[in-house]
């Protein structure tokens, strides 16, 4: 009862005028931004931060929340409307809703998004009041060691199983860890590779290489291998003759058990970090179509509606997963929670544990605002997709010159120095090459944030232990943990062998039809 | 299509993992170690990653030279049959630079408007004067929202040295 109140406190806080513009504004320039085609949500929550620096905390954390949800669901209107292959966390819903869209029936592929993303991330932010007290009483009495383990299995979850190579994936976390030990030394005030540039002292900031990665590498990519000609983005449905617009009733009854089904997949895959949207919308579309009958069934492939109330729901409903851990334990799992946790820091906040009590008034205006969010982008959504589709048609060379602008904006910035923009553009560069040669850039991003907690609580443990190592799997917490993550392996064989099945099929399918 | 090419550049990109393992470990060995220090010092973790990035950066030199290549990444706007345009790149680097040399002397809002105006010019823009005009306009607006309305201090430079609120 007492974290209902908390909770009903925390909407009084987000409920106030100035806060309810601050979540407006926030879902609004996220979903704007989200829409945007190549700008994922980590990247936006990274190129937004500098939005919120004046901001005081409850304000920025409310935009941030706005910005995070926002982000979600500007993805998948990038993905029914644009005639292009998208990031992998979406291709699933552009697989069901790109051939909606084609055949007029785009209006109702993005009304079911939309809904069943409100639905999910609903119900899935409830699930995240009850749970995130609980999870914080339990971890109240954790360890450090308990924590190595914990962070064991996110690095080798995001490393190893996020991605197509393992050996990259790894490459990647662990070139995230060589950055991330940059700076002085938490623990004795010593100097680490910064070959005494008074620069470095302070470590290379987490949100210049997120902007290097995301936006300076991703607009050098581009500019490799830019597609040329118009962009093509579909036509509402309208111009074809028949006025097929909205959901029909037949589309509700189809939606609704995707919507509620892809919300349990997609938040347990979410609070575990087993490689969060991607699985889960992958995990959802292949029940949708397993479950299908008829000629529903037949329809997959060629615009079938389960294919993306399902997805769309999984993912958002994974999206507030994630903050699970990151809220509790402070861990984030994914690039975009490790973006979150960066904007924590930089108000002095340690997500944590201890956060709730610490500082439990934000973290509940927080949740409250999450709830306000999810409305508001349900209102705004649909009335406002005319908009979505013009920003979807901003040509090409403006767009990327625009993101170079403001990531380069956000790096300097930072500390007002000319020297950060030298650092974003070499790792832009990294980033080009990374993409270039399929290294996955968000392991790096989730690596040098949980390097330095991850060595912390691992010096500890040791130091409580005099360097006994086998203090590390001495609890049952981390037999648990340890046992877990084997499991996790096994499982993730399982489930990428039916995913390359599943992906080799319906894409033959596409080619065959635009032939 | 250029594998030749291709696979040099992934190996030489895998050594460059090497080299900083190599590199790691050695200057791991230069940190200092206070007196009293007991349990993990500051040198093991640093000694841990570098390792690790040595054994990942010979596995994947191993890999690339036995031709095992990485797929390169998928995006809206990636034509993934075109080659790589490396002059494209180094135009846009060349602006960043540019754009770096000019945050001081010339102010933000210059240096922001010769960015935009070269990367879109990369990027195959026509004609020149829209892109100069949209970037002196998104300059400005920029400038205006976090020099004068959020209070972030961005130099406007001696060009708007007298414009009160773009102050930054």
């Amino acid at each position: 009862m007492d974290n209902f109140n908390m909770l009903m406190e925390g909407f009084a806080t987000a409920a106030q005028p100035i806060y309810l513009l601050y979540a407006l504004f926030g879902v609004f320039i996220g979903t704007a931004v989200g829409v945007l085609p190549g700008i994922g949500p980590a990247m936006t929550v990274a190129l937004l931060m500098p939005i919120t620096y004046s901001l005081e905390p409850t304000a920025a954390m409310i935009v941030f929340a706005g910005i995070y949800y926002g982000g979600m669901y500007g993805g998948s209107t990038t993905s029914i409307l644009l005639n292009t292959p998208g990031e992998s966390a979406s291709i699933v819903t552009a697989l069901e809703g790109n051939k909606m869209a084609k055949a007029g029936r785009g209006a109702a592929a993005l009304a079911t998004a939309a809904i069943g993303s409100f639905i999910a991330g609903t119900i899935a932010t409830v699930l995240l009041t009850f749970l995130a007290p609980v999870i914080v009483d339990f971890a109240i009495n954790l360890g450090p060691v308990d924590f190595v383990a914990l962070m064991v299995v996110a690095f080798l979850t995001i490393g190893a199983l996020l991605g197509g190579s393992i050996l990259r994936g790894m490459a990647s976390l662990v070139l995230g860890l060589f950055i991330g030990l940059i700076g002085v030394d938490d623990t004795t005030a010593q100097q680490r590779y910064t070959f005494g540039f008074p620069g470095l002292t302070d470590g290379i900031d987490v949100v210049l290489v997120a902007v290097g990665l995301f936006a300076v590498g991703e607009a050098l990519y581009v500019a490799a291998r830019m597609r040329k000609g118009p962009v093509e983005v579909m036509s509402m449905g309208s111009s074809s003759g028949n006025s097929a617009k909205w959901m029909s009733k037949d589309d509700w009854k189809r939606s609704w058990k995707p919507w509620l089904r892809g919300t349990f997949i997609g938040f347990p895959i979410g609070t575990v970090p087993a490689g969060g949207a991607d699985v889960s919308t992958f995990l959802s579309y292949a029940t949708e179509r397993k479950l299908a009958k008829g000629k529903n069934k037949k329809q997959f492939g060629h615009g079938a509606i389960e294919g993306v109330a399902g997805p769309e729901a999984a993912n958002n409903a994974a999206a507030a997963g994630v903050l699970v851990p990151l809220l509790t334990l402070g861990i984030p799992t994914t690039a975009t929670a490790a973006m979150m946790l960066t904007a924590f820091q930089r108000y002095q906040i340690q997500p944590g544990p201890l956060l709730m009590e610490t500082n439990g008034a934000l973290v509940w205006a927080l949740i409250a605002s999450l709830y306000i969010g999810n409305l508001m982008l349900l209102i705004l959504n649909l009335p406002l997709v005319g908009l979505w589709v013009k920003i979807l048609q901003i040509p090409r060379p403006y767009l990327y010159s625009g993101i170079l602008v403001f990531g380069a904006l956000g790096a300097y910035s930072l500390n007002f120095a000319t020297l950060d923009v030298v650092i974003l553009l070499v790792i832009g560069i990294l980033g080009f090459f990374m993409r270039q040669y399929g290294y996955p850039v968000a392991p790096m991003v989730v690596a040098m944030i949980l390097g330095p907690m991850f060595e912390v609580q691992l010096r500890r443990g040791l130091q409580i232990s005099q360097n006994d190592v086998s203090a590390l799997v001495s609890t049952p917490f981390t037999w648990v943990v340890y046992g877990a993550l084997v499991l996790m392996f096994v499982a993730s064989f399982f489930i990428k062998r039916a995913q390359k099945k599943m992906e080799s099929a319906p894409l033959e399918q596409i080619e065959e039809n635009s032939q | 299509m250029q594998t030749a090419q291709k696979n040099l550049g992934e190996v030489l990109f895998a050594l460059v993992f090497v080299v900083l393992g190599v590199a790691g470990v050695i200057f791991a060995g230069t940190i200092e170690v206070p007196d009293l220090e007991f349990g993990m010092g500051p040198r093991a973790f640093p000694y841990i990653v570098s390792t690790l990035m040595l054994v990942i950066g010979a596995g994947l030199v191993f890999q690339a030279l036995r031709g095992r290549l990485g797929a390169a990444e998928d995006g809206e706007d990636i034509d993934a049959e075109a080659s790589t345009d490396w002059i494209t790149i180094g135009k846009i680097a060349l602006f960043v630079i540019i754009h770096i040399l000019l945050i001081e002397p010339a102010g933000w809002p210059v240096a922001a408007a010769a960015l935009f105006t070269g990367a879109s010019w990369s990027l195959g823009a026509k004609p020149l004067w829209r892109s100069i005009m949209i970037s002196v306009i998104l300059a400005l607006v920029l400038q205006y929202l976090f020099g004068g309305l959020l209070g972030v201090s961005l130099p406007r430079g001696p060009l708007l040295e007298g414009v009160e609120f773009l102050n930054g």
